[in-house]
């Protein structure tokens, strides 16, 4: 009950703070953009005048970027280098963006105020952007140990019967998603506390995230998992159709860019979603320790 | 002639068990050597005993003093062989892991000991450690017509560390495993100035120039082993008198080499194409990829029978080997070959088909035009790879054929014209080099691919029927005989000019000592086209223009210019569409010899856009990007490439972040 109570709450959090979930896009679009025209402007450059792009027409055609030679080579390097920095502004601007959404998802009902929404970003930027980047670390590190030696050992024993590679994987990566599930939740409760702080507590939020997925894992892990079924079905429902389009008329990419960024906004908006749920079901279950206490307290 | 075929009589009568069958009514070659072989394999001490008779016919005018085998497991014998040293060495092998040969007795048909006439030479490199080629002086020289007959008892020590041959557990792949004669080439064969051996070592890159063989083995192996050969089973006795082995006796005609592989893993399933019995022998795992081994052996039977010839053998094994045997994937042994696959490989990646269709290729090339793999790779692998790649265009798909995922599709040709566009040596050596020889790692991908990217070019040029034509007539003029890369020239030569006379001139020499014998690169290039209106005093026609039609009552009149380029040495002849804004075309025929050349218009409208090479049939273009220009190029694709990136990078930095 508790569960479909937080997901509903969070459904109305979220639609409050649309208004976010835009600023959080364009700054998105922004910064990707930094990368990605360069590289347009450098594959025009690259086909020049040719007609050859007509053999992208049906998808990506590996012939027509190999054919650019060395200016292929630069694109790419250009691009892994760009891809990094911009992964990594990526990370740290959305740490900041979280503090803002967290704050607005914490009950609170009034107007939207974007004001607000950038100072809380600023006030929790510090604690949000350490625990990003702690638990970023964990999941990391929890890949090398849980999928990385796993499959090593198995892929490099001589001796393993046919297919248990394959086995392996298929295991590894389950548990790997399990723990992972685990880890969103100590991360979501980690930054949902520390909003309700007034100082910078990111190692106490860290340990209140631990404690709160722990002690309130019947309810909290059910929660995250359906949370993330909807985002995994999401994301399933983008791969499918955004790689396959391919439009051939400027009208038509202009409808594919509008489609594609319509659903990245739904993206954030249920990224948005999850952290309310979280944000909502720390509420319940605070409420009902404080309730608890106060019972406890009448009953001596 | 009588004498040859009285010796063939008398060998037949002589070394074909008499219970054996003949898998051919008509022997397909001249069986110049033939084998009979006991082979016992020990799965404990990873070996293979074996008794062997076998026979070589001189059938040079030549006396010959001597006779030499190929002695290749010895290839493994340590890291100073000469295989080792090309591969780089052998990394982590320890002595266990060693492969060899040893000849335990050599005597004539007599009895008589031929060993103190055995040395071991090194005749492509001099290596004293390696072992893979024996020349036995015989007592007495072999006449004109006449017949050794040998018997060697050998133990073969298999390799732990399978490299195209050798074990893995109880996993065995056994191949160049037993005492196998070289060539003679007579005077006249091949390149052959005067009658001599070809007889090489072991290479890291190629292992096949063998005489069309007749085989009878017979092998022994514990009784839970499934077997696969490049033999027809004659008869299985189950179990052997000590109750734990048995005996499989196999008869294979007309082949080059007999290779087997025995694991208790493998499940068999068999299947029929036309006159072909095909065996399939797979890890019990990957059992869903039965039906696609089938269908892509069946199809590359199907498309070498109409368009090269007939396969001749009524059998075909294909062994898909487990992933510990890896080392031992993607070989051909003409009867039997072995695909590569992994449990779970997903239908849109096409690597199983590729590879069957690829190995089974070479039951022709190299098979029943057995060619000089140590010295013309490229006869071998460049033309195998480039029936497989037509063959995986035209039924798999010419832009997906390797890879057919809606995010990424990837045509097996584009593999193997990226490899040569993209080599930073494909023009270090040309195409014409021993195996062995090829610089800077360049082998593969002259061998395979740049001998492929031309071949196409070479159909791009004299057309597809005729191309086909051209491995018909290859086929019947030398099936089961040793063919040259000349003797390939000379075939097209013969074809091109029985279908179009001298439109290509005298012959097609000129494209050979370019593509096959040359370095150069091909890539022509528009430079510039452009649009000038004239105005009443010019308008009058220019002689000498490529003037195609004056819309009369037209307001405007214009000149136009097209100014081409070839920016590399290789000259070919080459179609050019230019393309008029009221829609006409015209197509203009460029030999292609010059640097440059311009094509001048005069008419009222104007040039919208020029190609050369329209059809993309000139494949060795490293650069297709510069064959077209427009005034309005079509950014559309650029467009929508960047905005799925934009997108891309956003989902992914949402995902990570979290």
């Amino acid at each position: 009950m508790k569960i479909f109570h937080s997901i509903k709450s969070a459904v109305l959090r979220t639609m409050n703070l649309w208004k976010g979930g835009l600023i959080i896009w364009i700054s998105s679009f922004l910064l990707v953009s930094l990368l990605a025209m360069p590289i347009k402007g450098a594959m025009n450059s690259g086909f020049g005048k040719s007609m050859i792009t007509e053999k992208l027409v049906d998808g990506l055609n590996f012939e027509v970027f190999a054919d650019m030679g060395t200016a292929f080579k630069t694109i790419m390097s250009f691009f892994s280098v760009g891809l990094f920095m911009i992964v990594l502004v990526g990370f740290i601007l959305n740490a900041f963006f979280t503090g803002g959404v967290f704050n607005r998802l914490k009950g609170s009902s009034g107007k939207f105020s974007a004001g607000e929404f950038f100072s809380a970003s600023a006030k929790n930027f510090w604690s949000f952007l350490i625990i990003s980047l702690i638990i970023s670390l964990i999941i990391l590190v929890l890949a090398f140990f849980v999928i990385g030696i796993p499959l090593a050992i198995v892929g490099q024993s001589d001796n393993s019967p046919e297919g248990v590679l394959f086995r392996t994987g298929i295991i590894v990566i389950s548990i790997y998603f399990l723990l992972l599930t685990i880890l969103l939740l100590v991360a979501d409760y980690a930054r949902a506390f520390q909003v309700t702080m007034d100082k910078n507590l990111c190692f106490k939020a860290i340990g209140f995230g631990f404690s709160q997925t722990f002690n309130t894992f019947l309810s909290s892990l059910p929660l995250m998992i359906i949370l993330l079924l909807v985002q995994l079905s999401f994301g399933w429902l983008v791969l499918k159709i955004l790689p396959g389009m391919r439009p051939a008329n400027g009208s038509g990419v202009f409808y594919m860019f509008l489609l594609s960024q319509m659903l990245f906004f739904l993206k954030i908006m249920l990224k948005i979603w999850r952290y309310g749920s979280v944000t909502s079901l720390m509420e319940i279950n605070t409420l009902r320790d404080n309730t608890s206490e106060i019972s406890s307290e009448s009953d001596f | 002639m009588r004498k040859s075929l009285l010796i063939l009589f008398v060998i037949f009568v002589t070394v074909t068990p008499a219970k054996s069958q003949i898998v051919n009514k008509i022997p397909l070659s001249i069986r110049q050597t033939g084998y009979r072989i006991e082979a016992t394999l020990d799965p404990s001490s990873k070996t293979v005993t074996g008794k062997m008779d076998a026979f070589w016919v001189n059938k040079s005018t030549d006396l010959v003093p001597d006779i030499q085998l190929h002695l290749y497991m010895n290839a493994f014998r340590n890291n100073k062989t000469t295989m080792s040293t090309e591969s780089g060495g052998l990394s982590g092998y320890k002595d266990a892991d060693s492969g060899w040969i040893d000849i335990k007795s050599f005597t004539d048909r007599y009895g008589k000991d031929l060993t103190p006439g055995m040395q071991f030479i090194s005749p492509d490199d001099g290596n004293l450690n390696d072992l893979t080629v024996l020349k036995i002086v015989l007592p007495q020289a072999v006449k004109p017509g006449d017949t050794v007959f040998i018997k060697v008892n050998f133990v073969t020590k298999l390799p732990g560390k399978i490299k195209r041959t050798g074990y893995k557990d109880d996993f065995f792949f056994v191949a160049q495993w037993f005492p196998k004669f070289g060539v003679y080439e007579s005077v006249g064969m091949r390149y052959s100035t005067k009658g001599a051996w070809n007889c090489h070592q072991f290479h890291a890159n190629s292992e096949f120039y063998s005489n069309h063989s007749v085989y009878d083995v017979k092998i022994t192996v514990p009784k839970e082993y499934a077997v696969g050969t490049g033999g027809i089973l004659i008869s299985e006795v189950t179990p052997d008198v000590n109750g734990k082995n048995k005996i499989l006796i196999y008869r294979a005609e007309d082949i080059v080499d007999f290779a087997w592989t025995a694991w208790p893993g493998y499940v068999v399933y068999t299947d029929q194409w036309e006159h072909v019995k095909i065996t399939l022998l797979l890890p019990k795992e990957r059992t869903d990829q039965v039906d696609r081994q089938f269908k892509a052996v069946k199809i590359a039977l199907e498309y070498f029978a109409r368009n090269v010839g007939k396969y001749p053998w009524p059998y075909l094994t294909i062994v898909d080997p487990p992933a510990k045997g890896i080392g031992a994937a993607g070989m051909e042994y003409t009867t039997i070959f072995t695909s590569e696959s992994f449990t779970g490989v997903p239908s849109w990646y096409h690597l199983p088909e590729m590879v069957t269709i690829h190995e089974f290729g070479h039951a022709y090339f190299m098979g029943i035009l057995a060619s000089n793999e140590f010295e013309e790779p490229w006869l071998d692998e460049g033309v195998n790879s480039f029936w497989e790649e037509r063959i995986m265009g035209q039924y798999y798909g010419e832009s997906e054929g390797m890879f057919d995922h809606p995010w990424l599709k990837i045509g097996d040709k584009s593999m193997s014209r990226l490899s040569y566009i993209n080599s930073i040596g494909r023009q270090v050596v040309s195409n014409n080099e021993y195996s062995w020889n090829y610089p800077h790692g360049t082998y593969g991908m002259m061998s395979y691919n740049k001998a492929a990217t031309w071949l196409y070019t070479l159909m791009g040029i004299i057309g597809e029927e005729t191309t086909n034509d051209v491995f018909r007539e290859y086929y019947k003029k030398w099936a089961f005989r040793h063919p040259s890369g000349n003797d390939f020239v000379n075939i097209v030569n013969e074809v091109v000019k029985q279908k179009y006379g001298g439109k290509f001139g005298p012959d097609m020499n000129w494209f050979f000592s370019q593509t096959l014998y040359g370095t150069g690169i091909c890539d022509y290039k528009v430079v510039n086209f452009y649009n000038n209106k004239l105005y009443l005093s010019d308008k009058k026609v220019n002689k000498t223009d490529s003037l195609n039609t004056i819309k009369t009552g037209s307001d405007s009149l214009y000149k136009s210019v097209v100014e081409l380029e070839r920016a590399g040495d290789v000259m070919l002849p080459v179609d050019v569409l230019v393309h008029f804004k009221n829609g006409e075309g015209i197509h203009e025929s460029w030999d292609g010899k010059g640097r440059f050349k311009d094509f001048t218009y005069t008419g009222a409208s104007k040039i919208e856009w020029v190609k050369i090479d329209p059809e993309f049939k000139i494949r060795m273009d490293v650069n297709y990007i510069n064959n077209s220009m427009t005034e309005e190029p079509d950014r559309v694709p650029v467009r929508r490439i960047t905005d799925k990136l934009i997108s891309f990078m956003q989902f992914f930095i949402s995902f990570i972040s979290l």
